[in-house]
């Protein structure tokens, strides 16, 4: 049963978010998926993640695919141009990759190649509109295509700040919802209370609506987001909850299956996002029940 | 100078329609060399305006003044005494000038009457080309004063292409290939071993890769 078809279900769907390599050693990606195959519904790929340079998440979700795992890859306008992503499209297509995530793509001013020449040909909703026309089998210059692809495409909001900003990207969000997206990706807060009202308001949108549940992996990293991403709702109790815990990697896994407990009965579906530490992702699915 | 090409009529009324009372600012600097929103073009532009209104059977009022340079806050000041009596601006400077102007008036709507197209030069009588990109390295010092990114149809550093042929480009037969036009200059002067150099992938910082790019000159700040 493909992803789209279990949201039209209503069955809840867990996603993990996978990285390709910076290199060509896929071996720790296969293992990890390989740990997860009948425990999560997709693999979402980033593509050139935080700006900073890996193999590609064409060539992710095709190895995703090979792993017998349903692949989500990202698309974005930064670094390749109308004709380049549509040519990705229709390739993702044919390697068997049909869940796309329409992001905004990192500033390359905070990434590993700070000298690159920027593309920034289309932006989200124009990409959107690139997936639209492609699925009616005519590309943006308007030429018919020899064969139609098939997508299940959806968007992501942007890190809340405030209650001002969250109303802009619920207009943001709707706009792209006309523009066809079929699903919301919606950043992490750790307040589940707070992020439920986020999540409501997004539900509003009558699309199905994932929560990402990030794991935290030390004091250090807790401190930083609740520093620099205030609506994050990152509270100090939680950073005290993992300073004085005996085994602190174990408590941000409880922390982190706790989330999805408490997420599950709330939205469609939850993206787990473990930077770097996908070899726990089994451990956080025990804690959550899943 | 910055080049640049007044607005189909139609765009321009369709901006400035639902004003009656209109202030209509133009340039004495790059838009005035380039015939694109001086004085002169200032005045013709009002008087198609008006007579496209007056056979509308509508009359607007538009108000002429041509700044010394619209992109310093010190010539837009001057605006100040007729601003209350206009309900929208529209600026026949390049989006350099229109930018200062809506910072300072934000009260106001501003509209551009000109595309602004490129850094240039003049070719000849009536003809200006591009020949700058502002990409922040200048490399005209190794490529015998011709700017490849600016030229160049692919901005290719290491040049020519495969579609070169006897010294054009193949984007069309009058587009003349910027890495021919660098090897002959360089032969001219002696300096065939800078063509030899292999030119490494630019670093395109200084170009704006980092957002919109600012000079502080700190002797002259204020």
């Amino acid at each position: 049963m493909t992803l789209q078809t279990k949201f039209s279900k209503e069955e809840f769907v867990i996603l993990a978010e996978m990285n390709t390599p910076k290199g060509v050693d896929i071996s720790d990606l296969v293992t990890n998926v390989r740990h997860l195959k009948s425990r999560i519904d997709a693999v979402v790929i980033p593509d050139m993640d935080n700006g900073v340079m890996h193999m590609s998440a064409l060539a992710g979700g095709a190895i995703i695919r090979q792993q017998g795992l349903e692949p989500m890859i990202h698309i974005y306008g930064r670094d390749r141009n109308r004709m380049a992503i549509q040519g990705d499209m229709l390739a993702a297509h044919v390697l068997g990759i049909h869940n796309l995530l329409v992001v905004q793509g990192e500033n390359i001013a905070h990434g590993d190649h700070q000298d690159a020449k920027l593309v920034d040909d289309l932006g989200e909703l124009d990409l959107l509109g690139m997936v639209h026309s492609l699925l009616k089998g005519t590309d943006l210059a308007g030429f018919e295509l020899k064969g139609k692809p098939e997508f299940f495409t959806g968007c992501q909001v942007q890190p809340i700040r405030d209650d001002d900003h969250l109303e802009e990207e619920l207009k943001t969000a709707k706009a792209k919802v006309d523009a066809g997206a079929q699903y919301i990706m919606v950043p992490p807060v750790f307040d589940i209370a707070y992020y439920t009202q986020i999540l409501n308001k997004f539900k509003s949108l009558n699309v199905p609506v994932i929560a990402t549940v990030f794991m935290l992996k030390n004091v250090g990293m807790a401190r930083y987001i609740s520093i620099n991403d205030p609506g994050s709702k990152l509270s100090e109790a939680l950073i005290t909850r993992i300073r004085k815990a005996k085994d602190r990697e174990t408590e941000c896994i409880h922390i982190a299956g706790e989330m999805i407990k408490e997420l599950k009965t709330e939205v469609a579906g939850i993206k787990i996002s473990a930077s770097g530490w996908e070899d726990r992702l089994p451990a956080i699915l025990d804690c959550a029940g899943l | 100078m910055i080049t640049a090409e007044q607005k189909p009529l139609n765009e321009i009324i369709a901006y400035i329609s639902p004003y009656d009372r209109i202030l209509l600012v133009g340039c004495n600097e790059c838009v005035t060399v380039c015939s694109a929103g001086g004085r002169k073009e200032v005045g013709l532009l009002a008087s198609a305006l008006n007579l496209h209104f007056l056979k509308q059977g509508r009359t607007i009022d538009i108000k002429e003044m041509t700044l010394e340079r619209q992109c310093d806050p010190e010539y837009v000041e001057e605006l100040v005494s007729e601003i209350d009596r206009a309900d929208a601006i529209l600026s026949m400077a390049c989006g350099c000038g229109v930018q200062t102007i809506a910072e300072r008036y934000k009260e106001k709507p501003v509209f551009p009457a000109v595309n602004t197209k490129f850094m240039g030069a003049s070719e000849s009588q009536g003809v200006w080309v591009e020949r700058c990109k502002g990409c922040g390295d200048c490399m005209l010092g190794i490529t015998g004063g011709i700017c490849p990114v600016a030229r160049c149809s692919k901005h290719l550093l290491n040049g020519p292409c495969g579609g070169t042929s006897n010294g054009m480009c193949e984007i069309s037969p009058d587009v003349e290939c910027a890495w021919c036009l660098i090897w002959e200059r360089l032969k001219a002067l002696g300096m065939e071993n800078r063509y030899e150099e292999i030119m490494e992938a630019k670093d395109w910082r200084p170009a704006g890769g980092g957002g919109p790019r600012k000079i502080i000159r700190e002797d002259l700040s204020l």
